[in-house]
């Protein structure tokens, strides 16, 4: 196992390290002037110089790249173009809104997808099974941001239950958070439940028809045990890696659902720094959620191996 | 929509819980919460250009002199002034008794920091002072400024927005003043979370009087839908961020108000004379003819605008009469077959960044069809806008200009030969020399009559083709009381109180 999560380790460094270049290069390539951004439409050329000098822009793309990495690996990605204030700061206070949304949002798409897959897998062919396949192909097609838009008219003009917009930390006020996590969890996990749904569905579909399965019953056991022990485990494997993929992307940034609920996480700022050519802040969180994203393909690997001992460690 | 989402007591706001009852008449315990579309990049006034900071700012810092309702000069920090006889010497005299937020004096020397930082460090806002030569404090409430030459806008250079704030030297050499500023103004910076809101106190010691309210929470709200939304269930008291498309049906809600203001902001087409065939005077002059101001207002403002074919509005004291270009598609063909231009295609660039110039293209494209004139417009982020701008890699450009007062900030940058905005390639010797002398010329009747026969001149060459000023729109609960919505953008909550 320790041999297994050092492979591992090394495998992430190298695709980090990867990311870097690819991050800075294509941050690079986009056309577009930061300092101009900067500055708005009224400067002046001295003003321009200055402020290209300060940011370290008029120095050579590979001195500035082994600058970054050099600096990266001590924990420092650099100053905000736009604010002045260090970037790994700015992530960290970005993180726990992002983690706290993605996390609500996972859990609702579980709750929605087990039972709804499961059901629809051992109730193949029939009417409800249907109503599942249609549900989830409904939910696949509509866009997040829609319903959250919806969700906002609906619960909040209309009813007046939750707050529109906002965001409060959890551990700050714990009740308050659920009450502006809701509707942007629920818009985010329905659609993202719906994916996993699907795969639900097939996979445990797939397991139901397996020889094991059918010796499973064979046996007479219980068609409850059958279910749960040998075919939903046995279903797990693909849905993991489908749950992990979901899980990175959520973290990786709603960006458009933090926008409509004034959510401040790491896709706002991703989307923000984009807008203003902030390189520094755009290359930091594109590398975070790089690194988010090799750290829940290991902890699936992991799972793998738990969900299945036939997975062996290579 | 909106079945009466009144405020319910307290709703949404956290009060401070200081003392509970026998507070002082100074705030009526309510906290005003404003929603605005986006983040400050930063809170330092001087190196900031984002409208986002400045809403905030507007509440925290002072400037020596401001613009009151109607955009004309009043005191501010600076009690009073004269200009010497030769014009070339003000002397401000300040305002006593005034403390900074964290309670040190406010004193002349402040001043003379605050401007000597915006000139010596080349920062965005130093073109304002170009014919500044010297700034000093003879004694602690006395600011003297030496100008090159008699400098009649020197007072809205200086004042007309909070870009020319005065700050403290111990605030920006700490570099605090990015995240937590100090200022002098009626509300102190109390706190800042990134990406959500900023929590702003009032300063009861305020030169102007004390606040009415406790304070102001700015939260940033981008999507309009949700600002509105914020507004009509009462957990907002204020929006700038009104969807367009939405005004006329938010008027008749009596559960809001909505206060709209004609704006000195303006949006206008730019042709590049330095190509072919748009050195042309005459090619310029029949875009004019033959766009339709009222339809791409409709289109891009959904009509809260007005149509103007100069830059400043009837409600200025600057506004100049002109209505050459009456929408005349046929006097534009016979401009064009003059010039010899068939078949002309146009290179429009437009930004996503201000969605207004994409929408305003393909109207633009359709209303030139019929003159066998081929508009493509090409969408880019706005960085690459503004690269492409500076390069001249454009036939025709649309975009606006906000916060203007006098009208040297209306023409000068854009329309003088040397003028550091003339990407279009404008010259024109006659409005140079108009321009000069205007920005000079400290008799306010004579300089009214050289702006006017320049800004005239400027439209005959359509050296910009102007379009219209935008209206300023915003939305708030009938419980804010004696807010209003102001032509330059400025959003200034000292004077207002929140009932029931």
């Amino acid at each position: 196992m320790l041999r297994f999560t050092l492979v591992r380790a090394g495998h992430a460094a190298v695709v980090l390290l990867g990311v870097t270049v690819v991050v800075f290069a294509l941050v690079h390539l986009v056309p577009g002037d930061p300092v101009r951004v900067a500055l708005g439409t009224r400067f002046t050329q001295e003003s321009y110089d200055a402020l290209r000098a300060a940011s370290g822009l008029d120095q050579p793309l590979l001195t500035q790249y082994l600058q970054y990495v050099g600096n990266a690996l001590t924990g420092d990605l650099g100053v905000s173009f736009r604010t002045g204030q260090p970037v790994t700061s700015i992530l960290l206070e970005r993180l726990p809104a992002t983690i706290s949304l993605a996390a609500a949002a996972l859990v609702v798409s579980l709750l929605i997808a087990f039972p709804l897959g499961i059901y629809a897998a051992t109730h193949h062919g029939r009417a409800s099974d249907t109503v599942v396949r249609v549900a989830s192909q409904a939910g696949v097609s509509v866009p997040d941001f829609w319903l959250g838009i919806l969700f906002i008219l609906v619960f909040s003009v209309t009813l007046g239950w939750l707050p529109p917009s906002g965001y409060v930390p959890l551990t700050e006020d714990p009740l308050e958070w659920a009450r502006r996590v809701a509707m942007p969890a629920l818009a985010v996990g329905l659609v993202s439940g719906a994916i996993i749904t699907r795969f639900v569905r097939s996979a445990v579909l797939e397991s139901l028809g397996s020889d094991h399965a059918r010796t499973a019953r064979a046996k007479g056991l219980r068609a409850r045990v059958v279910l749960l022990r040998h075919v939903v485990r046995n279903a797990m494997v693909p849905v993991v890696t489908v749950i992990g993929v979901q899980a990175a992307t959520l973290l990786g940034g709603i960006i458009v659902v933090e926008v409509v609920f004034g959510w401040p996480g790491l896709g706002r700022l991703t989307y923000d720094a984009v807008a203003a050519r902030d390189y520094p802040v755009l290359q930091g969180s594109v590398l975070l959620v790089a690194a988010l994203f090799l750290l829940i393909s290991f902890l699936v690997d992991v799972l793998y191996g738990k969900i299945d001992p036939r997975i062996s460690v290579r | 929509m909106a079945l009466l989402a009144a405020c319910s007591p307290g709703e949404g706001v956290d009060l401070d819980e200081s003392e509970g009852e026998g507070t002082e008449q100074t705030a009526s315990g309510e906290t005003l919460v404003a929603a605005i579309a986006g983040e400050p990049d930063q809170l330092d006034p001087h190196r900031t250009s984002s409208y986002f900071s400045f809403q905030v700012l507007e509440n925290v810092f002072d400037t020596l002199v401001e613009p009151d309702e109607n955009l004309e000069m009043q005191p501010a920090l600076a009690e009073s002034w004269e200009v010497s006889e030769d014009q070339l010497t003000w002397t401000f005299d300040l305002r006593e008794g005034v403390e900074w937020h964290d309670g040190t004096p406010f004193t002349a020397e402040d001043v003379v920091f605050s401007y000597t930082r915006i000139i010596d460090e080349e920062l965005a806002n130093a073109w304002r002072f170009a014919s500044v030569t010297e700034v000093t404090a003879p004694d602690e409430s006395t600011v003297v400024i030496e100008v090159s030459a008699p400098t009649p806008n020197l007072l809205p250079s200086i004042g007309g927005f909070k870009g020319m704030a005065i700050v403290q030297e111990e605030n920006v050499e700490s570099g605090d003043i990015t995240t937590a500023p100090v200022g002098t103004g009626p509300f102190s910076l109390a706190d800042y979370s990134a990406g959500d809101s900023i929590d702003l106190t009032a300063n009861p010691d305020w030169w102007g009087g004390a606040p009415q309210v406790s304070g102001v929470t700015f939260r940033f709200v981008p999507e309009p839908t949700t600002a509105v939304a914020e507004i009509t269930s009462g957990d907002v008291h204020w929006t700038d961020n009104v969807p367009p498309q939405q005004v006329e049906q938010l008027e008749g809600d009596d559960a809001v108000v909505l206060g709209a203001a004609a704006s000195n902001d303006y949006w206008y087409l730019a042709a590049n004379q330095g190509r072919e065939p748009f050195d042309d005077v005459r090619v310029r002059q029949a875009l004019s003819y033959a766009i339709d101001r009222d339809a791409i207002a409709q289109v891009t403002q959904y009509g809260n605008a007005t149509v103007n074919q100069l830059a400043i509005p009837e409600t200025s004291a600057w506004h100049t009469e002109y209505d050459t270009y009456s929408h005349d598609v046929d006097q534009a063909a016979s401009l064009l077959e003059e010039a010899g231009v068939d078949g002309l295609e146009i290179d429009m660039l437009v930004t996503s960044e201000y969605p207004e110039t994409v929408t305003a293209a393909q109207a633009i494209a359709s209303q030139l069809e019929p003159l066998g004139v081929t508009v493509t417009p090409r969408e880019v982020d706005f960085a690459t806008w503004l690269d492409e701008q500076g390069q001249g890699n454009y036939d025709v450009l649309m975009l606006s200009w906000l916060g203007n007062i006098d009208p040297d900030d209306f023409y000068y940058a854009q329309h003088h030969s040397t003028g550091s905005f003339n990407f279009q390639g404008y010259a024109n010797t006659e409005v140079d020399a108009l321009l000069d002398e205007a920005r000079t010329e400290t008799d306010e009747d004579a300089r009214r009559d050289l702006y006017a026969a320049a800004a005239r001149q400027i439209a005959d060459d359509a050296s910009y083709i102007y379009l219209y000023n935008p209206d300023v729109v915003q939305l708030w609960v009938p419980e804010l009381e004696d807010y209003e919505a102001r032509g330059d953008g400025a959003i200034r909550f000292r004077d207002v109180s929140i009932t029931g």
